[in-house]
């Protein structure tokens, strides 16, 4: 149970969370100068 | 161990704040989320160690695919070839990096149950460094490893908000905030060997 509970947690309400801080965006590597 | 490998994911997420925090977390359990399916499938499985119910690290776990070298390997560049695909190069080197970070981390902690190769063939070792078997020592270092992410991230997330946008430094300080809880909880929860 802790396994699920942690994936809730952390992947769900903690990364939702998360994106929504100003943090930069990873580069795609289809984008190219 | 389980609340350990979200912490040195948090830890990861502010050296690399490109990658998605969830994505972080996903990766880090990578090996376990394709254990579950397998050990449904009685394909690798749990067994207490004798004489104990089988709580906290007193499990011999045959995980003889998703835990071998070889097969960590091959999840981590399994999982690393969407992130290539859709953030570029170094976003995936890192979440494979973190994929396999979760072998290294179970090698501390594990009785003498990661074979090298999958399927724990004959006449190949399996290896663990046992630290299960003194369990206040390793709750001690997955605690450790909670508060280093989160204090890690917490830096990371006041400094790039603050920088960034500082009216949203509040929600910097609920996600930390959230992160800590979390690790905590779940820590709990395996301690307690619910």
């Amino acid at each position: 149970m802790p396994f699920f509970v942690g994936l809730l947690l952390f992947v769900v309400i903690v990364g939702w969370l998360d994106a929504r801080l100003p943090w930069p965006r990873p580069r795609a590597s289809a984008v190219r100068p | 161990m389980i609340a350990g490998h979200f912490g040195l994911a948090a830890a990861v997420k502010a050296r690399e704040p490109q990658v998605p925090l969830w994505a972080l977390m996903l990766a880090t359990q990578g090996l376990d989320v394709v254990f579950v399916p397998l050990y449904l499938a009685h394909a690798e499985r749990l067994v207490p160690v004798a004489g104990t119910g089988g709580g906290y690290g007193n499990a011999v776990i045959h995980a003889d695919y998703t835990h071998s070298l070889v097969g960590a390997v091959a999840l981590a560049a399994l999982f690393a070839l969407p992130a290539l695909w859709r953030w570029g190069r170094r976003t995936a080197l890192v979440l494979g990096a973190v994929v396999f970070s979760h072998w290294v981390l179970d090698l501390v902690v594990h009785r003498h149950d990661m074979p090298l190769l999958p399927g724990a063939p004959a006449g190949f070792p399996s290896v663990g460094f046992e630290l299960w078997r003194q369990p206040v020592a390793a709750a001690i270092a997955e605690l450790a490893l909670v508060l280093w992410g989160t204090y890690s991230y917490w830096r990371a997330a006041v400094a790039t908000t603050r920088t960034r946008e500082p009216a949203r430094l509040p929600r910097a300080y609920i996600a930390a905030a959230a992160l800590l809880v979390s690790g905590l909880v779940t820590l709990g929860l395996d301690l307690l060997g619910t």
